[in-house]
């Protein structure tokens, strides 16, 4: 009822406004617009959208983010009235679920990836939503210009394109961190190969570190020497042997030899003992309080990481080094999926054109100055032609500078923020790291999207983006921990293929002739 | 005015002339007691809103349910859910690790907040007993995620206090939670921890209401304490004890999720998986709506089963039972 009032307040306000205005036309960019247009094109265009809280402390924190300041500019802006509709970020995938089950599905949903992956819950298949095509041929010319075909690619469904992405120009995101210190200290160079890794692991260990390369659950953020040997048994992680389509961790010969590898970090105590229960938190803080030589984590923490672990450690230096190569000379981590953020609009809605309209303001130099620096006079001052930006220093405005760099600028590169690192020393270092370490290295693989049935239905076998199997993962650790046979390994694909691998080869198969649904190696 | 008093007052006496027959009868006495109906009505709503008629919704068990195509729309495909839960490589195991693990607890924490409650009975000084009371209530308010992150550092090898102890006499460390053979303990265990203390506020009622006469001619006749708690005190909570095992066994399918959830890792989940933790991993987390759903009820009926069951046998030796 109440909201029911605003709006028609609201829609009083604006009619008035606009009878005042004499017509004034807010947009002449839009071409489209044709004869018998309504009211509503030229005034402010309300929709309603979902997004993921991504874990931001600003958004969480929020008591009303539709009231938000940043929110209020944003609106103010591009001439619109949305409501956010926020999904909490932990229960993403259930909360997706749950919205398209109840049929509350608000005009603007934002996925993650791909438009049939499991948050979109078959929505898209559904014909929940509209193709945007002719749309973005007429109103978003700047977003198919800017945004790479490989992210394009991954939006498409039978040939149309349902989806606007938020893409990611450089896949490579994790990286090796050393403590460049301890490096030094022991007089070592920057490892290079895994022999060389395991060295420098040794002597780190000799030093007293108690953690010299940090383990954690499962292998996850933990998994360093199955990428140089290029067996990562991840959901994106297929190749082509003799004409076959097949997981990598086939490859027996090097799964033994990264499996021989972690056991003798953990036999001599290279790896702690107990890296089977270690969780995320724990991990955090041990390497935080200066207890971890050689780990691996998203690049774009490192500032971040630094300035907490020299709370506690004044002389510590973290760097990112290449990570150790295997026998084929290449290593990495695997690569991220081209697609951040994407936004279906609902095909219900009205004025999808608006919509579109929004989006492509998005990738503008205008939006850009804005989500990067906020707003004159009050964020940064002009002096001259060059932008004077204070960053913030306390956590609540880093937060804040955050938010509104990532969260609210819904469709950009996400690699980083080039205006804001290009201020300071270390954030033109941390661009350098991505541009001249990350872009060379990381292992991609064949991928199924949609994804293949027989996964589906079988959660046991089947990978998720950065974690083995159920299966798998089971052995993996245990043979780590000496309770099984490394020589095992080729027993182990055998019952992967049993419990419902078999199915899951001949699908891929299949499909990968047809090349229905399949993405390839992008390295 | 002057209708709603004739009509009340012809209510009267209809209703005391039909009072031998059935329907009139049930209305009289539903208008009788029209308060108390009042009274239950909101829970009356509340169990057929959310237990009744969600309850419906199980059909989709049946059924190849499409989240956009509705129960009325989905495919019906009989049993064919349940069968594939029987011939799944694991069910055996995973059916195995929840019976196991609720054998334990009915026989091991099951009778634990008893004997505490016990215990605690004989306590003579009245605030000792009141902080115990206090201190053995509070780790039932701490969530399960707090009580794994405590086990996995008391349980640690390397740093835990436990094997620390167990160092003092010689033992070599254990890994506690990486290990197959201990982690049905540490389920069971940390369960006993967190709520025995809990359970026993039901007990502790029980037992204030024996009548002390009792304890008093007991006493005249020469019974030690041992033999009154024997002769006296466990008779007494013998039907409290019954209903809460009939309530339990209900539940014995039902271990939980959470608590075994946060201790499950790649060296226990062999022991360590239940029903619960399964229908998570294959139904939420991969959207396999109808499948979870059969196997969420076919234990819903085993617990039924055992409920009916274990209630008819309570009768019929103890003359206690549910309803």
């Amino acid at each position: 009822m109440k909201k029911w009032v605003s709006l028609m307040l609201a829609t009083v306000v604006t009619a008035s406004l606009l009878a005042g205005c004499g017509g004034k036309d807010n947009d002449s960019s839009a071409s489209g617009k044709d004869a018998g247009a309504s009211t509503e094109d030229s005034g402010v265009t309300k929709f309603s959208i979902s997004l993921r809280t991504l874990n931001f402390g600003h958004v969480e924190k929020s008591p009303d983010i539709n009231a938000d300041k940043w929110v209020k500019k944003l609106e103010e802006l591009t001439n619109t009235d949305m409501d956010i509709r926020l999904v909490p970020h932990s229960e993403y995938d259930q909360k997706m679920a749950q919205m398209f089950a109840t049929g509350d599905i608000p005009d603007v949903v934002q996925g993650q990836g791909g438009v049939t992956g499991k948050e979109m819950a078959g929505s898209v298949e559904a014909g929940v939503f509209m193709p945007l095509d002719d749309l973005l041929q007429k109103y978003g010319q700047n977003l198919l210009q800017k945004i790479p075909k490989e992210a394009w690619n991954r939006m498409t469904y039978e040939g149309k394109i349902y989806g606007i992405p938020e893409w990611l120009g450089n896949p490579s995101r994790r990286a090796t961190w050393i403590r460049k210190d301890l490096l030094d200290k022991a007089g070592l160079p920057v490892p290079k190969t895994i022999e060389d890794f395991v060295e420098v692991l040794r002597a780190f260990k000799k030093m007293g570190v108690e953690n010299p390369y940090m383990g954690r659950q499962d292998f996850k953020y933990a998994d360093t020497v199955f990428g140089a040997y290029d067996v990562f048994p991840y959901l994106s992680q297929f190749e082509e042997a003799d004409g076959q389509v097949q997981p990598k961790f086939f490859d027996a010969d090097n799964m033994m030899k990264a499996l021989s590898t972690y056991k003798t970090m953990y036999d001599e105590g290279l790896i702690n003992k107990e890296f089977a229960t270690i969780n995320p938190t724990t991990f955090k803080n041990t390497i935080l309080s200066g207890k971890a030589g050689i780990w691996s984590m998203n690049a774009n923490e490192l500032l971040q990481w630094q300035t907490q672990l020299q709370d506690t450690i004044p002389d510590a230096k973290l760097e990112i080094i290449p990570s150790p190569t295997g026998p084929d000379g290449k290593g990495g981590y695997y690569l991220y999926g081209d697609v951040n953020r994407s936004y279906f609009i609902n095909a219900k809605y009205e004025h999808p054109e608006k919509i579109i309209q929004f989006l492509d303001w998005m990738v503008s130099d205008e939006a850009e100055k804005f989500f990067t620096f906020g707003v004159e006079g009050e964020t940064y001052t002009m002096d001259g032609d060059k932008i004077n930006y204070k960053q913030p220093t306390d956590s609540k405005g880093v937060d804040e500078e955050r938010y509104r760099q990532s969260f609210l600028w819904l469709v950009q590169d996400t690699t980083y923020n080039k205006g804001s690192l290009s201020l300071t020393e270390d954030g033109r270092k941390l661009m350098g790291v991505f541009d001249n370490i990350l872009a060379n290295e990381g292992r991609d693989g064949i991928e199924f999207d949609p994804r293949l049935e027989a996964l589906k239905k079988n959660p046991d076998i089947t990978p998720l983006s950065d974690t083995p199997p159920p299966v798998l993962v089971t052995h993996m650790v245990k043979m780590v921990y000496g309770q099984e046979p490394i020589e095992n390994w080729p027993k182990v694909i055998e019952e992967w293929k049993s419990k419902g691998g078999n199915d899951v080869l001949k699908e891929a198969n299949a499909r990968y002739q047809k090349k229905e649904g399949i993405f390839l190696p992008r390295k | 005015m002057s209708t709603i008093k004739t009509e009340a007052v012809e209510l009267k006496p209809s209703s005391v002339v039909r009072r031998p027959g059935k329907g009139g009868g049930l209305i009289h006495l539903m208008w009788k007691y029209k308060a108390l109906y009042v009274i239950s009505l909101p829970g009356i709503v509340y169990f057929l809103i959310f237990k009744y008629i969600p309850l419906g919704g199980s059909i989709i068990a049946f059924q190849d349910y499409n989240i956009f195509k509705g129960f009325t729309g989905s495919e019906w495909v009989g049993f064919a859910n349940f069968a594939m839960m029987f011939q799944h490589y694991d069910f055996l195991r995973i059916l195995k690790n929840t019976l196991l693990i609720g054998l334990y607890d009915l026989i091991i924490a099951f009778p634990a907040p008893i004997i505490l409650a016990l215990l605690l009975n004989e306590l003579r000084l009245v605030v000792f007993k009141r902080v115990i009371q206090t201190v053995v209530y509070m780790p039932h308010f701490l969530s399960w995620v707090v009580i794994a992150g405590m086990s996995v550092a008391i349980l640690s090898p390397s740093t835990g206090i436990l094997n620390q102890l167990l160092g003092l006499f010689g033992i070599e460390p254990v890994y506690f939670l990486g290990d197959n053979a201990y982690i049905r303990s540490v389920l069971v265990g940390s369960g006993i921890w967190r709520d025995m203390g809990y359970g026993t506020i039901l007990y502790l009622a029980a037992l204030a209401g024996i009548n002390p006469d009792l304890y008093e001619a007991a006493e005249i006749d020469g019974a030690n304490r041992w033999k009154q708690t024997l002769r006296i005190t466990l008779p007494a909570l013998l039907p409290t004890i019954m209903i809460l095992f009939l309530l339990h066994i209900g539940k014995f399918l039902d271990f939980g999720f959470e608590r075994v959830w946060v201790f499950l890792n790649a060296l226990n989940t062999e022991n360590g998986e239940i029903l619960d933790t399964y229908i998570y991993r294959s139904g939420l987390l991969s959207q396999q709506y109808s499948y979870t759903t059969a196997v969420g009820l076919f234990k819903s009926v085993v617990g039924l089963v055992l409920v009916l069951f274990g209630n008819l046998l309570s009768k019929k030796t103890t003359g206690e039972g549910l309803y």
